[in-house]
């Protein structure tokens, strides 16, 4: 039983079919609910001024040739259908969630924004601006995401170091997102994906949602990634004091980079017990650690996110943290192959969620590689202890990426915690 | 009847030779309503003390709204002298375009809507 599923799951997951240059993926568990998932390369990294790609993002589902913002959310209520916008680095994800059957009409509606949407100035100053400015707001006051933000400028600059939010000062016009979106929304940059939806059935109503529109052809562009590496300090306060550790390499996701996450995650396999880690036992109470791997296309960035009430204390497990992330070039025998099985568990799981299949239906759909999970578990079974520390030295061998938010007087400096 | 007032003007330009009778008219007339004098606009005109007009107008470009204020000081110098502007100073009839018009337009149809959106009856097929 479980062999006929699995194989269903390998056949259904890998089918990226290329419609009229739209690339289309689907994958059908029999969930009781679909979702349909526009995937269009308009991420910050392709935006052509700072905060463009937020504005573009929340106006998603604004007023179209067809209907207005309105008569969207109206008209998708009355079908019980959830509908969600998300922007990452690279990509703006349209996403519908509604029951089977309705897949016509949510398909229609979000082909309508990409093909036909309005961009009206009145929409973008009574609706669009007030929400990017309150996302902007909450974002740089979480420590967590702004030292991420800040990870990423200092990491790769430009391009992927563009910031997810529009900041407070940058003046964003309509004008400005109109052409961005003109640009963006070409066959090309478009990619749907499905859950609990027919492949061919997902193409064929995505065919008629994009035949008559005159979708042009440009390629998003942004030049490569490169590696850079920093430090930063920001004086911060009201929040748990911050300090981001991490790493970046440009080119491919390498395997290697899953298991040294699964392996210095501190997060115990069984509830009230301290975990493997060698950073779970040593960091003193009150602090956390948590592991950052953000791979994208052509880079990827890994990090070590340290929060905790002091910064003395702080101080301490960010010590603990650079060292055991030293030590574990080292890694071999019973060691790694906890790590492996653990890093796995951990990309197969997380197929189990709708997130987890769009995450990994989405660094894959565009290259045009092999999306299944047969493909992912032998890439990280393939590591050996040879190759997993070649892989670490290299990484760690770059010039650290150094985030401090906090209290910037007691906070540690990156030399000071060894690195 | 909304905040626009009632208007015969759709039906008239609906008839070929209705309207080419009531126009010339409906020049002289706008003409002779003296606000040109004053050097406005005729959607100066329109009463806005509604919560709809003033949603129109703040859909205007702040460049419009500029104009707009700035034609209403000039009026209002005008009747604190008494007089109205130097005739070379009067709004052209070519210039006077219904520039708040659409906007409460806009705003009219989207209450509406939102009323019919309020008002359905959801038949279950």
């Amino acid at each position: 039983m479980l062999a006929r599923r699995a194989s269903a799951f390998a056949r259904s997951f890998a089918t990226v079919v290329d419609n009229a240059g739209v690339k289309v993926a689907a994958v059908d568990n029999g969930q009781p609910t679909t979702a349909v998932t526009f995937l269009v390369k308009a991420g910050s990294r392709y935006e052509p001024k700072p905060g463009v790609a937020h504005t573009l993002k929340n106006f998603a589902f604004k007023s179209t040739a067809k209907r207005s913002a309105l008569g969207t959310v109206r008209e998708s209520e009355l079908y019980g259908g959830v509908l969600s916008a998300s922007l990452s680095r690279e990509y703006l994800a349209l996403t519908s969630e509604f029951l089977r059957g309705d897949e016509s009409f949510f398909v229609d509606l979000m082909s309508s924004f990409l093909t036909s949407g309005k961009f009206q100035r009145h929409e973008f100053h009574e609706y669009v601006l007030p929400v990017v400015e309150a996302e902007s707001i909450a974002a740089s006051q979480n420590h967590a995401t702004h030292a991420l933000e800040l990870a990423h400028s200092l990491a790769f600059r430009s391009g992927l170091g563009s910031s997810l939010f529009a900041s407070p000062h940058s003046h964003v016009s309509l004008d400005d997102v109109k052409e961005f979106a003109a640009r963006a929304f070409s066959k090309g940059n478009i990619a749907v994906l499905g859950t609990g939806i027919d492949s061919a059935a997902l193409s064929q109503l995505v065919e008629k949602a994009l035949a008559g529109a005159s979708v042009g052809n440009v390629a998003a562009e942004s030049k490569p990634s490169t590696y850079f590496g920093g430090e930063t300090r920001v004086e911060s306060h009201g929040g748990p004091e911050t300090v981001f550790i991490g790493f970046g390499a440009a080119g491919p996701a390498d395997p290697a980079l899953a298991i040294l996450s699964a392996h210095l995650s501190p997060q115990p396999s069984v509830k009230w017990s301290q975990g493997l880690s060698p950073i779970s036992a040593a960091i003193p109470q009150g602090t956390s650690v948590q592991p950052v791997l953000v791979p994208y296309s052509d880079a990827t960035l890994f990090g070590l996110l340290v929060q905790g009430s002091s910064a003395a204390g702080v101080k301490e497990a960010a010590k603990v943290v650079t060292s055991a992330l030293k030590e574990s070039t080292g890694l071999k025998g019973d060691a790694l192959k906890t790590a492996v099985a653990k890093a796995k568990f951990t990309a197969a799981s997380s197929l189990d969620g709708r997130d987890g299949i769009l995450g990994a239906l989405s660094t894959k759909v565009f290259a045009n590689s092999d999306a299944s999970i047969e493909a992912t578990l032998a890439s990280i079974d393939k590591v050996d202890a040879t190759a997993f520390s070649k892989s670490v030295a290299a990484i760690t061998k770059a010039k650290p990426t150094f985030v401090a938010i906090g209290s910037v007087h007691a906070l540690p400096f990156a030399d000071e915690v060894g690195l | 009847m909304n905040v626009l007032g009632p208007s015969l003007a759709p039906y008239i330009r609906s008839s070929r030779t209705l309207k080419k009778y009531v126009t010339p008219v409906a020049h002289w007339y706008a003409d002779l309503m003296g606000y040109r004098k004053m050097g406005l606009k005729y959607d100066d005109l329109q009463v806005e003390e509604s919560s709809q007009v003033q949603r129109a107008l703040g859909r205007l470009t702040p460049q419009e709204t500029y104009h707009r204020s700035y034609r209403f000081k000039i009026a209002s110098d005008c009747d604190l002298h008494h007089k109205p502007l130097p005739k070379e100073q009067w709004s052209k009839p070519e210039d006077d375009k219904r520039y708040l018009q659409p906007h409460i337009l806009n705003v009219l149809k989207e209450e509406e809507e939102r009323f019919t959106w309020d008002t359905m009856t959801v038949q279950r097929k």
